[in-house]
């Protein structure tokens, strides 16, 4: 009983984690993703999260949750699979951008500059993840009728949608018709303005089965480094030569 | 007769594509059906195609202007204007395919010189400009030494620019479908055929009766595409094969879904079908390929033919997901791994290949491009 008590829950480590990468210089930190694949139940709750903090559009998805069905019945199981964008070391999207709009940032984290990017896709084709998605410019209120006095209509109902987001630090509502990041690429990007703010990236404060692990590796005292140093740890696609930041428990 | 059928062709065509233009621009990429994981559809395609043909035409426009060979006198400007309309209709389908088309400039003052489209873009920039060039002293001052200048610079440029093309698809590691070695080497003759096939069709249906080297003309037209179209027929052999014996999966199920998948009656009746195996049957023969309307519907039918590998090189890759379970993972119309090109995306194809079709007609009649050099009749 006292063991219990006495744990800690592991958002709250990372959070201390967190904050004493952020104390250290930017070129110093290395953050890296852990999803333990054996603690996901499938919910989906970081999808959702993911969408509602990035006020994402239909079709654009930042973490998918991949499931796949092993066997045959009777014997039969499923597996999980969490997918955020890769964050590579050697991300095969960056070379191949013709204007230079997505790279690696000095945290490490491959971003999108929204007013460069002149939504060519070349670098979603370049993608070995497909963790990039073109904004096509929807709203998932768009067929929603307006009937003034007796519904709410469309006008009201998708206000929420056409609040601005924070991504990479920049307040963009979606209420000029053609305006970025609508024709643009977007992907994963860690959350990285949460990060400023000193918080963990949204799918990983939303995990119910506390499945998805997040901090700086070289940090020798943070959970993620202790947890990518088991035996049990596997990148998806290593022979690609990507060198993916986010690392699996299997 | 003929030429007023293809007008008629042409505005109706134009007159389609001016709608799709229009819903393009009012409601951007949302009526389009490719989407995140099909990512480029019929307009790369068209683009890929339309390049091809540009390329090609400097090309076969250099066996006039820069080789002097007689029996070419009198079609490099023929040539150079198919491959400028070409230029053009290929460029106009890519423009609109960008999701943000007013920041095209960025390529230029701001852009990325390691990246492939980078280096494409500027190539096909230059490769137009030489080509506008090489158009206007072949009308206005033939015997310009410049001429001769410009097919020097021309030639390499058009090789660059058609391997840039394959370039473009060969260095995507994650698609194993596109990441051929010898595609740059391959799509410099896909380009030579085309070009070939494009003479062929403009002297077939539109050249001059009275020219008496027409026939000839014709008949050397028709060996070259027959022998680019085995070139070519080899090269698919080459890779399919290859493709399956290797038994990567993903691979593998590119090639599939090319021969037996959604789009199995593109590859075998209109590409291979069609587009190579009719042709080359009809161009074998002598009689008929001096034939002015035989000539010129087989190289119409080859170019379609070279238009539909184009898209089979497009799609398919794109069809097979990187992960599995992606399929399901979450669903939205423009996450599928089905594609078939929407309406709007028809339209502003048919607006695109009317308004080339328009502007070739209407350029060969305003600058006399099929007139006969003094002292040949």
């Amino acid at each position: 009983m006292l063991d219990v008590l006495e744990h800690v829950d592991v958002l709250t480590r990372m959070r201390e984690d967190l904050k004493r990468a952020l104390g250290k210089p930017v070129d110093q930190r290395r953050w890296v993703m852990v999803i333990d694949l054996r603690k996901c139940v499938g919910c989906h709750a970081c999808t959702i999260a993911c969408v509602a903090e990035n006020k994402l559009p239909p079709g654009v998805v930042y973490r998918p949750v991949l499931e796949e069905e092993i066997g045959s019945y009777p014997n039969v199981s499923r597996r999980f699979l969490p997918k955020p964008c890769m964050q590579c070391d050697q991300p095969p999207c960056v070379p191949v951008c013709p204007v230079s709009a997505t790279y690696k940032d000095e945290n490490g984290v491959v971003v999108i500059d929204y007013d460069q990017c002149i939504g060519c896709r070349y670098c979603i084709t370049a993608c070995p993840y497909a963790s990039r998605t073109f904004d096509f410019g929807g709203t998932y209120t768009l067929a929603t009728p307006q009937v003034e006095g007796i519904i709410i209509g469309r006008e009201i109902a998708d206000a929420y949608e056409r609040a601005a987001n924070f991504e990479y630090l920049e307040r963009r509502a979606r209420t000029r018709r053609g305006a970025s990041p609508e024709g643009n690429v977007r992907k994963c990007h860690f959350c990285l303005h949460r990060l400023a703010e000193g918080m963990l990236p949204a799918c990983t404060t939303t995990c119910i089965g506390r499945a998805t692990f997040f901090g700086d590796a070289n940090d020798p005292e943070s959970l993620v480094a202790e947890l990518i140093g088991s035996p049990n740890v596997m990148r998806l696609k290593e022979d690609l030569g990507t060198e993916p930041r986010v690392y699996y428990l299997t | 007769m003929l030429k007023r059928a293809f007008i008629a062709i042409g505005a109706l065509g134009l007159a389609f594509g001016v709608w799709g233009v229009y819903d393009r621009l009012a409601f951007g990429h949302e009526n389009a059906d490719y989407g995140s994981y099909v990512v480029w559809g019929l307009w790369v395609a068209m683009y890929l195609f339309f390049a091809g043909v540009a390329a090609g035409g400097l090309m076969l426009a250099s066996l006039d202007f820069l080789f002097d060979l007689p029996i070419f006198k009198g079609t490099g400007r023929v040539a150079l204007w198919g491959a400028l309309v070409s230029l053009a209709a290929g460029l106009l389908s890519i423009w609109l395919d960008l999701g943000h088309m007013e920041r095209i400039w960025k390529v230029y003052l701001q852009g990325n010189p390691s990246s492939v489209m980078f280096q494409m873009v500027w190539g096909y920039t230059l490769f137009g400009l030489v080509l506008a060039a090489s158009l206007g002293l072949a009308i206005w001052r033939p015997a310009s030494r410049w001429l001769k200048a410009l097919m020097i610079l021309g030639i390499p440029l058009a090789l660059f620019v058609s391997g840039a093309v394959g370039a473009l698809l060969g260095v995507q590691a994650a698609r194993p479908f596109w990441h051929v070695g010898l595609f740059p080497v391959q799509f410099p003759v896909f380009s030579l055929a085309s070009g070939a096939a494009m003479l062929l069709a403009a002297i077939g249906l539109f050249g001059r009766a009275d020219d008496p080297r027409r026939p000839q003309q014709l008949w050397i037209l028709a060996i070259i595409t027959v022998g680019l179209q085995l070139i070519k027929l080899y090269f698919l052999w080459a890779d399919f094969s290859q493709s399956i014996y290797g038994n990567v999966p993903l691979n593998v199920e590119a090639v599939n879904e090319v021969m037996f998948g959604q789009y199995w009656w593109a590859f075998w009746i209109l590409q291979l079908g069609l587009g190579s195996l009719v042709p080359i049957a009809v161009l074998v023969h002598p009689r008929l390929a001096r034939h002015s309307g035989w000539a010129g519907w087989m190289g119409l039918l080859t170019l379609m033919g070279f238009a539909v590998a184009r898209a089979n090189i497009v799609f398919p890759a794109l069809t097979i997901p990187e992960l599995k379970a992606l399929t399901t993972a979450f669903t939205d119309v423009h996450l599928q791994f089905n594609y078939f090109p929407s309406p709007m995306e028809w339209a502003v194809t048919a607006g695109t290949l009317g308004l080339a079709t328009l502007a070739f007609l209407i350029g060969c009649d305003r600058f006399a491009l099929f007139s006969i050099p003094k002292g040949e009749v």
